[in-house]
């Protein structure tokens, strides 16, 4: 009997409810100090002279460290394909200017964090304040952040295919919209955090860091610290959530890793709540106009978006990323003639942006569905009827679209026509309209996604050790997805063991070969599929040891969310009644931990609707810094949210396995934000954008504008 | 997140605290549950010199049914009233206030007392004790004074405590006889700070309404009252316990549909 597609329980679970993972702050090491930043109070300033004289003075004070005293590069900046970015890289610490209220600004370095806080506040820092700039859609002819940088266009992008005029002008109705989808906090559980000791013996650095992996904080801290792999070690302990905002190392990283090679002493830093509000990587903060052209019977003929991108003072090496991915999935799950995307990332006096779950595909996804939703309205059709007829057919794949990726598989209607069988649509329609009836405010709405999953390529180690054990070392690293026990049933199918007998090694790069890591939820189709090659070569060649490294092209998870919602008149608050969710990852290695993701991508989907948006003052402070101002959902405020899968397997590689850590994150906006403009449709409101907080929705309700 | 480093006692006997309290030089801070207080602090949004913990002053720590009232002493944390018998029965209201009160961690350790102390108009209790009548035994080196809820609370976390007086106790009247009551919040997510609140005790035309975040203080819709008295009904009640609010802000029209409709539904609540 096989172990893959058994709903196995999660083994590592023990370890973490009985309190006994290290987390990084867990870890102890002799004579280990800790850092406090000093941080930019203004969103946009000339840095002058930084006087610490009174902090060093501070007992237990070891060091107060500016920018000219470390030895680092700024952190590299990263590109997408056809796109350019400006060489707007993160400084580890700032250099004569900042570019946003919670940039570091000095590292003091004392004997514990309380001494450490208690030192910034007596760092002097000569400020020059200058404008700030926030609104992506204006910053072209805004100041600018970096003397280089024209028209702070740090990411610009566009791509066109087909004759989009033509469509537009061929087309029997035109519908547009413009868009705000604000920025988001990633707020994992457990902060960001490094610890960095330098072992004189051989100069070796290792950096212990709350990460996703260990392999790009090598490459990134190898890049700023100028010190290849011999001279560097990154070890990940276990890390409480990352949500994406992981990826990247922080600027304080390199700034830790840098001053332990400077002073000679070991140091960590633990970033607290105020700093991860401030200074860890936002997501989302799009502006978009996109417009569809349209044949009378609903099939698109031609698309045109302009995507303003929010990407904050600097590019951390994935902020690029978003926007890109955003633009490149515009089509979703339709076969659109002709195309045209034009990207425009701003730079704004605001922290930078980066990957938060989903990481630019809620966005698209949002923006077509909601465009197709627009366009149903316009031609007076049905949403669930457009859709149909504009799918790309089960047969086109492998399907390229007209932006140039080529999706693996897929079987949209299949999956559209699940979710309406789970959720009932024509009870639920029927529901609606017998509440409409009522006085009751009460909408219906789907959404479609599709997920650039996997891709790059990664490594796996699998050796038989003499007491029966498997031990198997993986580029993959775990962050709360479950490789224990997904990873364990996929070995011990290829090698016909128990699952308990399978050890997995990750996150020391001493320890497991050179890799890639977990994001864009490629852990089990790419680390997955290594495992599968490398245990297929062990059992090929009798040996006790045998290694992989797995290379494929992208695969496209999909599928779609129908959300109903329901508007209290007298409040004007929203409640999400249910969600369904069908989501198609290819073969589904563990149902319960697919399930799981299901759950946790919705339930931040729907945080992303109700309450969570991160709002910056006209003088660029963030407002809502703190978990008193920013919301995150609770228990009591979910829905019930039912599961299905429907497993069109990838032909790209041994597991057929696609991606499942992110869809609930990118469809559920899509569905509710379609579900609340049907629920305003009777009182004459076209579009909202989210987050549908109370106050904006009452009033709608009132006849006012949003 | 550190707080500024501070002194800190904690002392067995209530004189002992009061005498601590008097300090002159110093800038002295009551701490008993710590659940406003201790945030600010790790903020350094409030850094006192000297902290005086209550906690082992066990004579704070009552909550009990003399006669007609219900007296609360300054170390009884909001879960005593949730699950006391005494207050089901004879003051529910505090009950049904207290389940508001943040999630479960911090009502085992916040105090009554504490949070009328810290005085944040978006905070439950000290509307459901408006509502109430109840009176404020505050003592000090210098002697004792018994205020109301008008006259302690001033202000946005501001009272009428001086900088050496202790609040001991809270004594609620017994709300009338055959009354119903009710406490209705509206917050972004269960357990976060309240946008909008009203607590009421209904018996006949005879009412009490409360209104939470209606302003800088736990406002008392005396009007509204009066209103119920001489035959109006609840909606126009709740038309009136909002009419004269000082509400500001972008937000303001919503704020006061929303704080009419949750006077609306207290008092169906409580009348029904």
């Amino acid at each position: 009997m096989s172990w893959v597609g058994r709903s196995v329980p999660r083994r590592e679970d023990v370890r973490f409810l009985r309190g006994e993972a290290t987390y990084l702050d867990d870890i102890e090491l002799p004579g280990l100090l800790e850092g406090a930043f000093v941080r930019s109070p203004f969103a946009h300033a000339q840095l002058g002279a930084v006087d610490a004289s009174a902090a060093r003075r501070l007992p237990g004070v070891v060091a107060v460290l500016t920018g000219s005293d470390l030895d680092a590069e700024a952190l590299p900046v990263g590109g997408v394909e056809g796109g350019v970015v400006a060489a707007a890289g993160h400084p580890v610490l700032a250099r004569k200017k900042v570019r946003y209220a919670g940039e570091a600004v000095a590292l003091v370095v004392a004997e514990s964090r309380a001494v450490a806080e208690d030192a910034a506040e007596l760092v002097n820092v000569d400020y020059e304040p200058l404008e700030p700039v926030l609104d992506p859609r204006t910053a072209a002819s805004a100041p600018l952040l970096h003397d280089d940088v024209a028209e702070n266009a740090l990411l610009r992008w566009s791509r066109v295919h087909g004759n989009v005029d033509g469509a537009f002008a061929a087309a029997t109705a035109v519908v547009g919209q413009s868009f705000h989808i604000p920025r988001l906090v990633a707020a994992p559980i457990e902060t960001r955090g490094a610890i960095a000791r330098r072992d004189p013996a051989g100069d070796v650095l290792t950096v212990w860091c709350s990460a996703q992996d260990p392999h790009r904080p090598l490459a990134q801290l190898g890049h700023s610290l100028r010190r290849d792999r011999d001279r560097l070690r990154v070890v990940v302990p276990d890390v409480g959530g990352a949500f994406g905002s992981k990826g990247a190392v922080g600027a304080e990283v390199a700034a830790v890793a840098a001053a332990a090679v400077e002073l000679g002493v070991p140091i960590r830093w633990t970033e607290d709540r105020t700093e991860n509000f401030l200074s860890s990587y936002q997501g989302r903060g799009l502006d978009a106009d996109v417009e569809l052209a349209l044949a009378s019977d609903g099939r698109i003929l031609g698309l045109r978006a302009v995507l303003y991108a929010d990407l904050g003072g600097y590019l951390y090496p994935t902020t690029a990323v978003a926007p890109h991915t955003t633009a490149m999935l515009l089509s979703g799950t339709y076969r659109i003639p002709a195309v045209s995307v034009e990207i425009f990332g701003a730079a704004t006096t605001k922290v930078p942006t980066g990957p938060y779950r989903g990481a630019g595909r809620p966005e698209a996804a949002l923006l077509i569905e909601r465009m197709v939703d627009l366009a149903a309205l316009e031609l007076e059709l049905d949403p669930i009827e457009v859709r149909r007829r504009n799918f790309v057919p089960p047969d086109a794949f492998p399907y390229e679209t007209p932006l140039g990726w080529t999706y693996d598989s897929g079987s949209f209607e299949r999956c559209l026509d699940a979710v309406l069988e789970l959720g009932e649509i024509d009870r639920l329609r029927e529901e609606r309209d017998r509440a409409r009836a009522e006085g009751r405010v009460v909408g219906i709405g789907v959404g479609m996604y599709v997920e650039r999953a996997g891709g790059l390529w990664e490594s796996a180690e699998v050796r038989l050790e003499p007491d029966g054990r498997v031990v198997v070392r993986t580029g993959s690293s775990p962050h709360g997805q479950g490789h224990e026990t997904t990873f364990a049933q996929i070995v011990a199918d290829e090698l016909g063991v128990d699952p308990a007998a399978v050890e997995l090694v990750w996150g020391d790069t001493r320890e497991v070969p050179p890799g890639v890591g977990t994001f864009a939820s490629r852990s089990v189709a790419m680390g997955g599929s290594a495992l599968v090659t490398a245990a297929r070569r062990l059992t090929a060649s009798g040996g006790r040891e045998a290694s992989a490294r797995f290379e494929s092209g992208l695969v496209f998870a999909s599928g779609a969310y129908l959300a109903v919602v329901e508007i209290d008149p007298g409040t004007g608050r929203l409640r999400v009644c249910s969600v369904a969710a069908v989501d198609d990852s290819g073969r589904i290695v563990n149902p319960l931990l697919a399930e799981g993701q299901v759950l946790g991508a919705t339930v931040q989907g729907l945080g992303q609707c109700l309450v969570e948006e991160a709002i910056h003052d006209e003088e660029g402070q963030l407002r809502t810094s703190s978990l008193a101002d920013y919301s995150l959902l609770t228990a009591a405020e979910l829905p019930a949210i039912e599961s299905r899968f429907v497993e069109t397997p990838s032909p790209l590689n041994p597991l057929g396995s696609k991606g499942i850590g992110e869809g609930g994150a990118i469809a559920t906006p899509a569905a509710v934000a379609n579900a609340v403009a049907d629920a305003l449709a009777p009182f004459g409101v076209r579009h909202v954008d989210p987050p549908f907080t109370e106050a904006k929705l009452w009033r709608l309700l009132q006849g006012g504008a949003a | 997140m550190k707080p500024a480093a501070f002194a800190y006692d904690d002392p067995r006997e209530l004189d002992e605290a009061l005498t601590l309290l008097a300090r002159e030089d110093e800038d002295v801070k009551v701490l008993a549950g710590g659940q406003s207080l201790v945030p600010l602090l790790n903020f350094r949004l409030a850094r006192p010199d000297r902290l005086v913990d209550l906690n082992r002053v066990e004579q704070l720590g009552y909550l009990r049914r003399e006669g007609d009232v219900l007296r609360i002493g300054a170390l009884a944390r909001h879960a005593d009233l949730e699950r006391s018998a005494e207050v089901a029965g004879g003051w529910p209201l505090l009950a049904q206030a207290a389940c508001f009160v943040g999630h479960p961690q911090i009502r085992a350790r916040g105090t009554v007392c504490g949070s009328v102390a810290h005085a944040d108009p978006a905070a439950e209790l000290p509307v459901a004790l408006a509502a109430l009548d109840a009176r404020f035994h505050v003592r000090s080196v210098r002697g004792s004074r018994v205020l109301s809820a008008d006259e302690l609370f001033l202000g946005y976390f501001t009272t009428a405590l001086e900088p050496d007086e202790l609040l001991v106790e809270i004594e609620v009247p017994a709300p009338p006889a055959g009354s119903g009551s009710a406490f209705v919040e509206h917050a972004r997510t269960h357990g976060d700070f309240a946008l909008a609140g009203a607590a009421a005790i209904a018996a006949g035309a005879e009412a009490r309404m409360a209104l939470l975040a209606a302003g800088p203080v736990p406002v008392r819709a005396r009007a509204a009252e009066a209103l119920l008295a001489s035959g109006a009904s609840f909606a126009e009640a709740a038309d009136a316990a909002v009419a004269e609010l000082g509400l500001a802000g972008e937000d303001a029209d919503w704020r006061r549909a929303l704080l009419r409709e949750l006077v609306l539904r207290a008092l169906e609540e409580a009348g029904a």
